[in-house]
């Protein structure tokens, strides 16, 4: 696996745990402590992917990138099923769609390794490391969409949704054009 | 230098938050140090004094430390890359408030967000056989 596609896993797995971690503030509290785990688990297993140079434990990564969205599925359907909206209201769509397609990448791009080698790349034999040029162009893409991607999901947040958001009037300087959301009418969801 | 990703990193990003802090003093004319509401640089971009400041501070020690050597370079864009990953949770919360020192905006979160996962990334993950040399 070459280096730049190691950073984007991890890139991935920092932004599911950063919007993990958001879920806990207005989550249920054995809810709140899962997905206070599962957020750290991610944060720590992408800045461990970063900080050596190998995807560590592939098989549990990619476990624990399926589950929680198999999860967040069923209870989805269950909802739907038992006419339950209260059940799919406990988390925002939004937050939770962006963290499920990061783990959807994350999920989908260890099968395709494991099946190749059921080690990964185990760091026996790492490839050579891609021109300095090349590896920041690679880095800079999956940051930007990782950071483009996590942003609005972690506005939609309690945290987000919390706070009234400058911006609206005021001095004058930010009147004309308003970039911050405006999530009034998704506080229910 | 070109073929440290961190010295590159550090160098690029340091002459462009230079550039995004001396350009930031164009749009804060009426604005005070800490005001809560900024100016808007690039017509997108919300800040005041004190977040130009952080900014001219924040290049100065990527371009130094990019033009320095491989080392320095890995440790400030982990850092300065945590300091903003810190930055990105945290103006969730203080944004539309009092506390709100830096008058940020969403796009000021996209972009710290964006610069804390590239300078984590690469400070942490590149130039790892080479974490003493000077490139």
């Amino acid at each position: 696996m070459s280096q730049i596609t190691r950073g984007w896993l991890a890139f991935a797995a920092i932004g599911a745990g950063v919007i993990h971690l958001a879920l806990v503030i207005n989550a249920p509290l054995p809810l709140a402590v899962v997905l206070g785990l599962l957020g750290i688990a991610e944060f720590g297993w992408g800045v461990m992917v970063l900080s050596r140079d190998r995807v560590v434990v592939p098989r549990l990564a990619r476990a624990g990138a399926i589950v929680p969205m198999i999860a967040w599925s069923l209870m989805v359907v269950t909802a739907t099923v038992l006419g339950a909206p209260f059940l799919a209201s406990i988390f925002n769509f939004v937050p939770m769609a962006v963290a499920s397609l990061f783990e959807l990448f994350i999920a989908g791009y260890l099968s395709v390794q494991l099946r190749r080698d059921p080690q990964v790349d185990g760091g026996k034999t790492p490839k050579r490391a891609p021109a300095a040029g090349l590896y920041l162009i690679g880095m800079f893409a999956g940051a930007l969409l990782v950071a483009a991607l996590t942003t609005p999901a972690l506005a939609y947040t309690q945290a987000g949704i919390d706070n009234p958001h400058a911006g609206h009037g005021g001095a004058g300087t930010t009147e004309e054009t308003d970039y911050n959301f405006d999530l009034s009418g998704h506080a229910g969801h | 230098m070109t073929r440290s990703p961190n010295r590159l990193l550090a160098t690029i990003f340091g002459a462009v938050y230079l550039l995004i802090g001396v350009l930031g003093f164009t749009v804060t004319a009426n604005t005070g140090f800490f005001s809560t509401q900024g100016g808007l640089l690039l017509g997108i971009f919300e800040v005041n004094i004190f977040h130009n400041v952080a900014h001219l501070l924040i290049g100065a020690a990527l371009l130094i430390a990019g033009l320095s050597s491989v080392r320095a370079a890995k440790t400030v864009n982990t850092v300065v890359g945590a300091a903003y990953l810190l930055l990105g949770i945290v103006g969730l919360f203080i944004t539309g408030t009092d506390f709100n020192i830096l008058a940020l905006n969403v796009p000021d979160h996209v972009l710290h967000f964006g610069s804390a996962v590239i300078l984590l990334g690469v400070g942490l993950g590149a130039d790892k056989s080479t974490r003493a040399a000077v490139a």
